[in-house]
């Protein structure tokens, strides 16, 4: 006996769901238990599997939005008669769609939208199909004006001369080229006549295409790269930025790693970390969070510095950087990246970040627009180090110089304050000893 | 939007005419006439020099074979002048009319850039005038080349300008270049009782045209009694008390011509001195100015269109190029299908082709198939005792594309257009077969050429 799958209404507060992929065609068996499509909310995705034994006949809604408990596709035996079901699922989805077609046909001003598309079935009286085979008109296509939207024989008349009218006009030369190299003359898009010059450019680009071979793929996305997503999205979303760039010599914290060299070896991303920090205790508003609308302000550095990994990019915390010295922090940050990297960071590795760090200088960018890991409220992009011409005291000297890009959340940081904190970095950067008082 | 065309023939009038039509200030400069060349000193003058010679030539050849007995014809040389003076007159003055009715201003004399956006023009009655403009067409013309030959100034040697107003017609002629001005002059004046030489460095005469239509030409010359040597170059032209003589050369050797009047043919080359063209940057090669596709100059707001950009000197080349040039400015899109330019010559039997030739054709890579027709089998022409000639059409052996059509024989400049249509619309020889053509007439020709094409006319 033949019988409407429904929408399933997967929760209390479920409403609608939305079909996202048929897992079978119109025609398959499909047995009970078996998995016969997925269902999106705006909470997550699930499958439904079949209810009921017997061969999926037609399939109602192919995709889209639908309330629950609405009729989506029918399941039924192999020749049984289903026009009672398909009438009444007509019906339902006509009523459905009633109000929203208005709307459409306002905006339009005509019916286009093919009603087949629509997961309906198309109405058809009788004379207009039997019109509609004599003209070799695809009754599908033909936009319905009768009563519930059938299709009238005046309709597919109507659709056969504008389909006539809109035929290509085309030199017999152009004509006899396109069969000879076998294109077809309909794919051509022009609004004046067709000549031989227009298809044998076609030609040229199908045969381009055909060489170039292009292809595309999907793939999941894997948790990590959801996750980035969602939260990249987030921040633009939630943070007005500003991005401010300041070139910093480097010179003095080379110098440093120079005279430690033989103690310990600390990399550049070390020193900014442990410089970073001191500032920020000097301005807190940029190591501060915004929590409705109070604002958290810390006596704590927590500094994420960004990872690169295959699969995406993770943000693992040296925690307390502000009482840390070098060595710790270096020591800290090398245990971390090499957890990053072999899979091995907790969750204790990644949490309770206030401020963070994104170096991508080893690739020689020279400024750039980082985006803000939330609920922090800055993040500091580290360029490259490069030698520049610079005048010092009416002098060309060449220095090592870095750039730097603060993009920082104009909700709690105007742009004094980022600008004073730049600077503030820049003379920490370019002259370390001052940390020593 | 100001637009000022320079030079008032058949490229600028009708440039001035279909600006003023898009909404534009028009003003035209042209020192002499209007009309340009084509009227004044080419396509019409030469027409009716050619119109009446060959009345003549019926009267005499064809008259009594079609049942018209003539005491005496005689040719009233005064009376011809006077008449190609007025139409000349008629038509120029009905150019002034057009220009009047579309509101373009007209200042006679000679134009000269002062920068890309002011002409001086210095005027008849001796003064200046300065006429602004955003745009500028230049469409000032060509003259024929006098050729680098001791002897060139020497008085009874002419070129076309001349030729069309001689006090009489001259005993003998030597015309040197055989090409389409040439070969027009040798017809009218032979026609009119004047012994005529044709000297062509060139191994063939009309040069340009499909030489199976040539050839009809070419028979016909040579059967009224006018003298052909090809491949033979011109050394010098010195004077005898006969008049001119004229010392050619050629791999036979040493050959000399005695005549009247010798007639400088060999081209024309384009009018762009004293225009100021160095006030506006724009740039010349070999004495023609460069233009791109829509005709514009290297200097944005000007544009050159006609004769002074070399190319193709006809006057209709011109007057699309013209209308093509201001539609630009004026913000259409235009462009022209140089496929479709006839070519003409106005002799007995007349020449006309377009497209390509066989030779550019097969050149061009093209694998060809041939229709030819004979006039000879066409009831119409053995009607109007005019069965010299032939049509050929020429199509892509592959999809029966019509890539040219050529005719020698009655009113073939005006059926050229059947075959410029066809090539403008892409048609195949098989729709020009499927074209009833009328019966009785010439045209029925161009039907079977093309049944030829598939080696089955029904005439033949």
């Amino acid at each position: 006996m033949a019988e409407f799958i429904v929408m399933p209404k997967m929760g209390l507060t479920m409403t609608e769901g939305t079909i996202s992929n048929w897992r079978k065609q119109e025609g398959d068996t499909i047995k009970k238990g078996e998995i016969i499509f997925d269902v999106e909310t705006d909470k997550l995705t699930n499958e439904f599997d079949s209810k009921a034994d017997g061969v999926l006949r037609k399939i109602l809604v192919k995709s889209g939005t639908v309330p629950v408990l609405a009729p989506v596709a029918i399941v039924g035996d192999k020749d049984e008669d289903i026009s009672t079901l398909l009438n009444q699922a007509a019906a339902s989805t006509e009523a459905e769609n009633a109000s929203e077609k208005q709307i459409q046909e306002a905006q339009i001003g005509q019916l286009k939208t093919p009603i087949a598309e629509k997961g309906g079935r198309v109405k058809v009286t009788p004379r207009a199909k039997k019109v509609a085979k004599e003209l070799g008109v695809d009754i599908s296509s033909v936009p319905g004006t009768g009563s519930e939207g059938s299709v009238t024989e005046q309709d597919v008349r109507n659709y056969a001369k504008k389909n006539e009218s809109e035929k290509k006009k085309t030199s017999p030369v152009a004509s006899i080229t396109a069969e000879r190299l076998g294109v077809d003359i309909n794919k051509i898009e022009k609004s004046s006549r067709i000549m031989k010059k227009d298809v044998v450019k076609y030609k040229l680009s199908e045969e381009l295409e055909k060489y170039a071979n292009p292809q595309e793929f999907r793939k999941p996305m894997s948790t990590m790269r959801k996750v980035i997503s969602q939260r990249m999205l987030e921040s633009k979303r939630v943070s007005p930025t500003v991005t401010y760039n300041i070139k910093v010599d480097t010179s003095a914290v080379k110098q440093i790693r120079e005279d430690i060299k033989e103690e310990t070896k600390v990399s550049y991303n070390d020193i900014l970390i442990k410089i970073v920090s001191e500032v920020l205790l000097e301005y807190p508003l940029l190591n501060s969070s915004v929590d409705d609308n109070e604002i958290i302000i810390r006596n704590y550095v927590n500094m994420g510095f960004a990872v690169a990994l295959n699969e995406g990019l993770i943000v693992p915390v040296v925690k307390y950087a502000n009482v840390k010295g070098l060595n710790e922090i270096s020591a800290k940050a090398k245990e971390l990246a090499e957890k990053a990297r072999s899979n091995g960071l907790t969750p204790d590795d990644l949490n309770g970040g206030t401020f963070t760090i994104s170096n991508v200088g080893m690739y020689g960018v020279e400024s750039f627009t980082p985006i803000i890991n939330q609920p922090q409220v800055a993040i500091l992009g580290v360029n490259a180090i490069n030698e520049e011409a610079v005048v010092v005291n009416g002098e060309i000297k060449i220095k090592p110089m870095m750039g730097l890009s603060l993009t920082a959340d104009h909700r709690v940081i105007d742009g004094a304050v980022a600008a004073e904190f730049l600077s503030k970095l820049k003379k920490y950067i370019e002259k370390p000893g001052l940390l020593l008082l | 939007m100001k637009i000022a065309i320079v030079g008032g023939g058949p490229g600028g009038y009708v440039a001035a005419i279909r600006a003023a039509q898009l909404g534009a200030e028009v003003t035209l400069i042209e020192k002499e006439n209007l009309g340009g060349t084509c009227l004044n000193k080419g396509c019409i003058p030469t027409k009716v020099l050619l119109h009446t010679s060959e009345r003549i030539e019926e009267i005499k050849n064809d008259y009594d074979k079609i049942g018209i007995e003539v005491c005496e014809a005689k040719l009233d040389w005064a009376k011809l002048q006077e008449r190609k003076e007025k139409i000349v007159k008629n038509l120029t003055g009905g150019v002034g009319s057009l220009l009047r009715k579309n509101k373009v201003t007209r200042i006679t004399g000679e134009g000269e850039f002062k920068n890309k956006n002011q002409l001086r023009v210095k005027t008849e009655h001796g003064t200046s005038v300065t006429v602004d403009f955003d745009y500028a067409v230049i469409a000032s013309g060509s003259r024929p080349v006098v050729p680098p030959l001791p002897g060139t100034d020497l008085p009874g040697v002419i070129t076309s300008d001349e030729a069309l107003c001689l006090g009489e017609v001259p005993r003998s002629m030597v015309i040197i270049g055989g090409g389409v001005i040439g070969a027009e002059f040798a017809a009218a004046y032979s026609a009119l009782g004047c012994r005529i030489t044709i000297v062509e460095m060139l191994p063939k005469i009309v040069a340009n045209m499909d030489q199976d239509i040539v050839k009809s030409l070419k028979e016909k010359f040579i059967k009224k009694g006018i003298e052909i040597h090809t491949s033979t170059k011109v050394e010098s032209i010195s004077r005898t008390s006969a008049g001119l003589l004229i010392n050619t050369s050629s791999v036979e050797g040493k050959r000399f011509f005695e005549a009247e009047k010798v007639l400088l043919s060999i081209g024309r080359r384009p009018a762009t001195d004293g225009l100021g063209l160095e006030n506006t940057g724009v740039k010349t090669e070999r004495g023609s100015i460069a233009v791109e596709r829509n005709m514009r100059t290297n200097v944005s707001n000007i544009y050159a269109i006609g004769d002074c950009i070399g190319g193709i000197m006809l006057a209709h080349v011109a007057s699309a190029e013209g209308i093509a040039a201001v539609e630009s400015i004026m913000g259409k899109k235009t462009a022209i299908d140089f496929k479709t330019v006839p070519y003409c010559v106005y002799t007995k039997p007349e020449l006309a082709g377009v497209g390509l030739t066989e030779e550019q054709a097969k050149s061009e890579g093209y694998d060809v198939k041939i229709g030819v027709f004979p006039m000879y089998g066409n009831g119409k022409a053995v009607i109007e005792c005019e069965t010299e000639g032939l049509v050929k059409y020429i199509a892509d052996n592959d999809t029966g594309e019509i890539l040219g059509m050529h005719m020698a024989g009655p009113r073939a400049t005006d059926l050229i257009v059947e075959g410029a249509l066809a090539i403008r619309l892409e048609a195949t020889i098989d729709e020009i077969i499927s074209t009833i053509h009328a019966h009785p007439t010439i045209s029925e020709a161009l039907q079977e050429a093309a049944r030829a094409v598939h080696d089955n006319p029904i005439h033949i």
